[in-house]
């Protein structure tokens, strides 16, 4: 007799919701809510309504007096409106302590050891039957949020004392916060506490997207916040602004100049892109500054990557790569400010993907900035530029970490990387150990393929690299796709994810696998409308629930693999010259 | 001075000042007429036990053990040590009767199976990385078939096209071989590559009897057989890597259930039990 196959609906988007119990009467109290209220619903396409976003997109959360709302340094999927009551934003970094914040929960050593008999025979199962999800990290939680109707809160404990201490900032009714971290996929920036009792609409991510989309003047709204906010914030994380005075600082945020080059959604064009030839995709590239131009200002990378280039002959030589917090034209200020005449651009500054940077005005730099540093700090700037400006064929040659090497990581865009897969072939002995620990800590299902592009014996496994900007959570309809809160590795939710696929195509590296689940017998789980295989995202998860970290890297017999943060750019170096 | 070389100097020196203590001590035993054959066989059989557990630890790579690679080191510098008691235990001399020999060659085989992969290990993983675009060991048969594949597509089309039967007289007659086989494990290790050179060589030479297509198409060929040489060197190097594995470790536990009948019958003999 042929056995029963399981059989499920397939997952949709919103068969999750943000919050089941978020009512049709709350939906309609926040339609009548100013701004939600003028926004044209007619705009919003009929499998998107916004009556549909708000249900299913948002929950509305009741916070008492000194509860934290977000904290610093989160990652963060969602943004908040206030709908009633007020919320004070710490603008000074508060201690982990009374943040509440905790190591990241890991299994325990009996549960890790229990793995070794536990795991399914068959690959990629998952049990429906009993509603455990097999292979999932973050189901137990989902499960015990669900179980128990609860919401674990942080509450601050001397409010009083911490809001004298500290800076900050007071919003009130009808105001947003936290869309930087939500849209820019980045840790949140500061700490929010409710000061009062306080009433707000969580928006997701995805909920807020759409309804930037169908409505401008939302986007309008939002993109005003998101250029003044991160302004004031970025400026402050610059160190040589660190200790300014806060009319300094204003004046300077008044003349600063907010700009953005290269395509938000990058991902779509990088695979025509990466297959084109050194100069096409140079060309494609927009340039933020060009070598020999005069400084118009000094440029402050906020966020995303780019490119430090020098002429040679008839192309350009990549120099190195710059990222958040990195600076660029202070060496050519300085020679302005001390020549007779303007002093060009030593280098060309072009985007890599997308590049938000800020501009501090060349004559509000001389004027305020140029005179914080000392004659010595600038002699030895300029020497360091000096050394960068001497170019040595015959030294870069033999060089592991050359140019070619920097050329090879720039053009592919693993500068984006934080844990990217780094094999060293000339160590490696292909005993894919390192497949195996992976295996053996994931149900047997490995989580990346050792295999990808290779530079100066040097390969950049399919594994995820946990990107800096990781584009593939851009279009996940349910948010199944996230960043663990704390330490930011880009996980996806088991249970919420529908497979629908689009992170796997959105990923400019392809490290996302799509698989057919299976039950504990091996039959593949189907969908009951269309009796196709029911499809799941799986991708490295970095052993974030283990007690060791990534298996990969302690199962290397050879020491040949690492798992590389790119901006560490002198760590990668010693690791590649070692 | 590099990393490397510093943790080499620290192992090496330590291994050295063991041996030495060790050297000693057995010196010490014989002298006061201890059964220095009990201490340095119990030290044995525990040094094996040791060593083995290398192979317990791949296997539970989710526990906060060691990293692999600091206990490869050890599992190297241990195995060393291990060889300098084993001397001591048999006295620098041939074991007599047949289970100690038997003993003694299975303890040969682990150390010289161990190190042989620790050669290779170190010896053909940079050759590898010099050969073409890396393969995936799993992928090596379709990728083989594939290459045959593309060659005789290539040889037909000459035929077809020119009506000459020089490319594929000349493929059945040389090449056919060379694309169809798999190369043994010791093929890397070997004069690889010298079939490739004269086959190479051939198909070059070749070319004199050739009209301007067909020399196209043996200047493909010629590159299919630089393909074909890299899987080669690629599948005998990555099986050679597996499989010395094959005899260290079913030849340890042969070594560990020989060693502890060969210790219960030594001490029941010696009265000691």
């Amino acid at each position: 007799m042929a056995e029963s196959l399981t059989r499920i609906s397939r997952p949709q988007r919103w068969d999750v919701p943000f919050d089941p119990s978020m009512s049709e009467a709350e939906v309609d109290r926040l339609l009548a809510i100013p701004p939600l209220s003028t926004v044209d619903q007619a705009r919003f396409p009929p499998t998107i309504p916004l009556r549909g976003i708000l249900h299913n997109d948002a929950r509305i959360r009741r916070f008492e007096p000194g509860d934290i709302i977000v904290r610093e340094s989160d990652y963060g999927n969602s943004a908040f409106f206030i709908l009633s009551g007020e919320v004070r934003i710490v603008l000074d970094p508060l201690p982990s302590e009374m943040l509440g914040r905790r190591p990241p929960q890991k299994k325990s050593f009996l549960a890790s050891l229990a793995q070794l008999w536990s795991r399914p025979r068959q690959p990629e199962v998952r049990d429906y039957s009993s509603g455990k999800i097999a292979g999932s990290t973050d189901a137990a939680k989902v499960r015990a949020r669900q179980a128990t109707g609860e919401e674990v809160r942080i509450f601050l404990q001397d409010v009083p004392g911490v809001l004298e201490k500290n800076r900050t900032a007071r919003l009130g009714p009808g105001e947003l916060f936290g869309e930087i971290a939500a849209l820019s996929r980045a840790p949140r920036t500061a700490t929010a506490i409710a000061e009062g009792p306080a009433e707000l609409l969580e928006l997701r991510w995805q909920g807020l997207r759409e309804i930037r989309k169908y409505a401008p003047e939302w986007k309008a709204h939002v993109d005003r916040l998101y250029r003044e906010r991160s302004l004031g914030t970025h400026l402050r994380e610059t160190p040589f602004l660190k200790n300014v005075s806060d009319e300094v600082l204003q004046r300077v945020a008044e003349h600063t100049l907010f700009e953005s080059y290269g395509d938000f959604e990058w991902n779509a064009s990088y695979r025509t892109v990466r297959e084109a030839s050194a100069q096409e995709r140079l060309a494609k590239e927009p340039v933020i500054a060009h070598e020999g131009d005069y400084p118009n200002g000094l440029i402050l990378i906020r966020s995303g990557f780019a490119r430090l280039s020098r002429k040679y002959n008839n192309g350009e030589r990549t120099i190195s790569y710059l990222g958040k917090g990195d600076v660029f034209g202070l060496a050519s200020l300085f020679g302005t400010a001390r020549e007779s005449g303007p002093v060009g651009l030593q280098f060309s500054l072009r985007a890599i993907g997308y590049v938000d940077v800020l501009v501090i005005p060349t004559p509000i730099f001389e004027e305020l900035i140029a005179p914080r540093f000392s004659a010595e700090e600038i002699h030895a700037l300029q020497k360091r530029v000096q050394n960068e400006m001497q170019i040595d064929l015959g030294r870069d040659a033999g060089a592991t970490f050359g140019p070619e090497m920097i050329e090879f990581l720039v053009e592919q865009r693993y500068v984006n990387g934080t844990a990217t897969m780094l094999i060293d072939l000339d160590r490696c002995t292909r005993c894919d150990d390192c497949v195996r620990a992976c295996a053996a800590s994931h149900d047997n299902n490995p989580k990346f393929i050792r295999h990808g592009r290779v530079q100066n014996g040097i390969m950049v496994a399919n594994a995820c690299m946990h990107c800096v900007d990781p584009v593939c959570m851009i279009g996940c309809p349910t948010g199944a796709i996230h960043r663990e809160s704390i330490e930011g590795q880009v996980v996806i939710n088991d249970l919420t994810c529908v497979g629908c696929a689009t992170c796997a195509n959105s990923c400019p590296y392809d490290n996302i696998q799509m698989v057919e689940i299976r039950d504990h017998r091996g039959k593949f789980i189907l969908d009951e409308a269309t009796q196709t295989p029911i499809l799941k995202a799986t991708k490295c998860d970095l052993c974030v629930d283990q007690l060791g970290g990534p298996a990969c890297v302690r199962a290397c017999p050879h020491d040949a693999l690492i798992r590389a943060d790119m901006r560490e750019i002198d760590q990668l170096e010693r690791w590649l010259n070692r | 001075m590099s990393p490397l070389l510093v943790r080499r100097l620290c192992f090496t020196c330590g291994l050295l000042v063991v041996s030495a203590l060790m050297f000693f001590w057995w010196h010490v035993w014989r002298a006061a007429l201890r059964p220095d054959e009990i201490y340095t066989g119990l030290i044995l059989i525990l040094l094996v036990l040791g060593l083995a557990l290398f192979n317990a630890r791949k296997k539970l790579p989710f526990l906060p053990l060691v990293r692999a690679a600091t206990w490869l080191q050890i599992h190297i510098y241990a195995g060393w040590f291990c060889l300098f008691v084993f001397l001591l235990h048999i006295r620098f001399r041939m074991p007599g009767g047949a289970f100690e020999i038997t003993l003694a060659l299975v303890f040969c085989i682990v150390i010289l199976s161990g190190f042989f992969g620790l050669y290779i290990s170190r010896h053909l993983p940079p050759r590898l990385a010099r050969s073409g675009e890396p393969l995936l060991y799993e992928r090596m048969p379709a990728f083989r078939l594939r290459i045959q594949r593309e060659v005789e597509a290539l040889v037909r089309q000459a035929e077809v096209e020119t009506e000459s039967s020089t490319l594929s007289n000349f493929y059945v007659q040389y090449l056919r071989d060379f694309f169809t086989e798999k190369p043994s494990a010791f093929y890397a290790l070997g004069r690889a590559g010298r079939k490739w050179h004269t086959l190479y060589a051939e198909t070059s030479a070749l070319d004199r009897y050739l009209n301007e297509r067909e020399k196209a198409i043996a200047s493909e060929i010629r590159d299919w057989l630089e393909t074909k040489r890299n899987l080669d060197f690629q599948y005998a190097s990555q099986r050679l890597l597996k499989l010395w594995l094959f005899v260290h470790i079913p030849f340890t536990y042969s070594l560990i259930l020989l060693g502890l009948a060969h210790g219960f019958v030594a001490t029941l003999y010696a009265g000691r039990w």
